[in-house]
């Protein structure tokens, strides 16, 4: 395999990094997309079923959201964890203060954050 | 607030209008400041600003695209990372699941005088699909079942095209300047994705099964990482939160059916 993959890359010379791209990117994920186009074939949009699926891709966001605060990457680590909870918090209270306003929340939510890594860096 | 005043019919062309319009302010903007960091770690491992560019309009998910540039530069064997973009992305399945239903008319056979109509074809499902991620995912739950259903295909696709062209620009200028970052704006930009996705979410949720899913998914992530090998958590505790909560938002319709039987 690994033979293969340095001829591969010998070969396509200057395009290797899109090869990459379209291989080791592209197909591992795309996948699931094409492979979902032939599992939903014949469910209408009311099927009782995606009642369930739906919720499925809520919790799994929901829990995305909570892994990029728990486990966060570069700069994000460097906020404390107090204040990237609070940031959060921050952000859901003013979407709900401001009658369910998604920019409000972002920006409130990106204040308090920006503030606190401010903070911890000065 | 539902904008109902017209009940006419948009044309394919002011549907993808409202699309655009729709995808021009915050959605955009959170996908820029997200995907301006892949620009960087695609040249951190000496790949061209091109490539990653393509990643943004070939993978269509940013977490992947930063495990795919993130991986090569720790030497991380290529088809390990095949693996690794693999499982991460199983969580399109109930994404692509629950959103392409809203967009794909049926086919009706011939019936009481009417012509036969043709449903959405493949090929269109399949570009339909490749333009799902969380961004259009959350816009187009929120958004398509209130339009009309022959709107949602060129609103969906003016929306998420557009996106992904915002996304596409950013990128390829985070290549060039996400050193010269102030590390505060950086843990900013970082933070786009965690607290768009929550209030959006949040804006998203209609019924009580939404709600439940959200806030189970978000309270049990903690729990799960601990028990489930990493790769798996998300699926694990996606499928056994989503599961319950279902199964909960059930319970209650169940009741709520005795009670009026009663």
């Amino acid at each position: 395999m690994t033979a293969t993959l340095a001829a591969l890359e010998h070969w396509s010379g200057g395009l290797w990094p899109y090869l990459v791209v379209i291989l080791f990117g592209f197909l591992p994920s795309e996948i699931w997309r094409w492979a979902s186009v032939f599992l939903v074939r014949g469910l209408s949009e009311d099927a009782e079923i995606l009642v369930w699926v739906r919720a499925v891709a809520t919790a799994l966001l929901a829990g995305v959201v909570a892994k990029l605060l728990l486990v966060p990457s570069g700069a994000l680590a460097v906020v404390p964890v107090f204040w990237r909870w609070g940031a959060l918090g921050a952000g859901i209270l003013a979407f709900f203060v401001f009658r369910k306003s998604m920019l409000a929340g972002v920006i409130i939510g990106e204040a308090v954050l920006i503030s606190a890594a401010l903070l911890a860096a000065g | 607030m539902p904008d109902d005043s017209s009940p006419a019919l948009k044309s394919p062309r002011q549907a993808a209008l409202a699309g655009l319009k729709a995808a021009a302010g915050l959605p955009s903007f959170m996908l820029m400041a997200s995907l301006i960091g892949v620009g960087g770690l695609c040249r951190d491992v000496g790949y061209p600003m091109g490539a990653a560019v393509a990643s943004t309009i070939l993978v269509w998910a940013g977490p992947a695209q930063m495990v795919l540039f993130g991986s090569i530069a720790a030497g991380v064997a290529l088809p390990l990372i095949a693996v690794a973009i693999c499982v991460s992305s199983i969580r399109f399945v109930p994404m692509c699941m629950s959103i392409l239903p809203l967009m794909r008319e049926p086919a009706v056979p011939a019936r009481d005088g009417q012509p036969a109509r043709k449903g959405t074809p493949t090929w269109l499902m399949l570009i339909l699909a490749h333009f799902v991620a969380v961004t259009a995912w959350v816009e187009g739950m929120r958004r398509l079942p209130a339009m009309p259903k022959p709107e949602r295909i060129p609103y969906f696709l003016a929306f998420a095209s557009t996106v992904m062209l915002a996304a596409a620009f950013s990128t390829g200028a985070g290549y060039y300047l996400i050193a010269k970052l102030p590390p505060a704006l950086a843990a900013g930009l970082l933070f786009t994705s965690p607290i768009y996705f929550t209030v959006a979410l949040a804006a998203g949720a209609r019924q009580s099964v939404d709600w439940l899913a959200l806030v189970l998914g978000f309270g049990a992530a903690p729990l799960v990482a601990l028990v489930v090998p990493a790769g798996f958590d998300l699926m694990v505790g996606g499928i056994g939160m989503g599961t319950l909560a279902y199964a909960i938002h059930r319970l209650q319709q169940a009741r709520r059916r005795r009670a009026e039987g009663a």
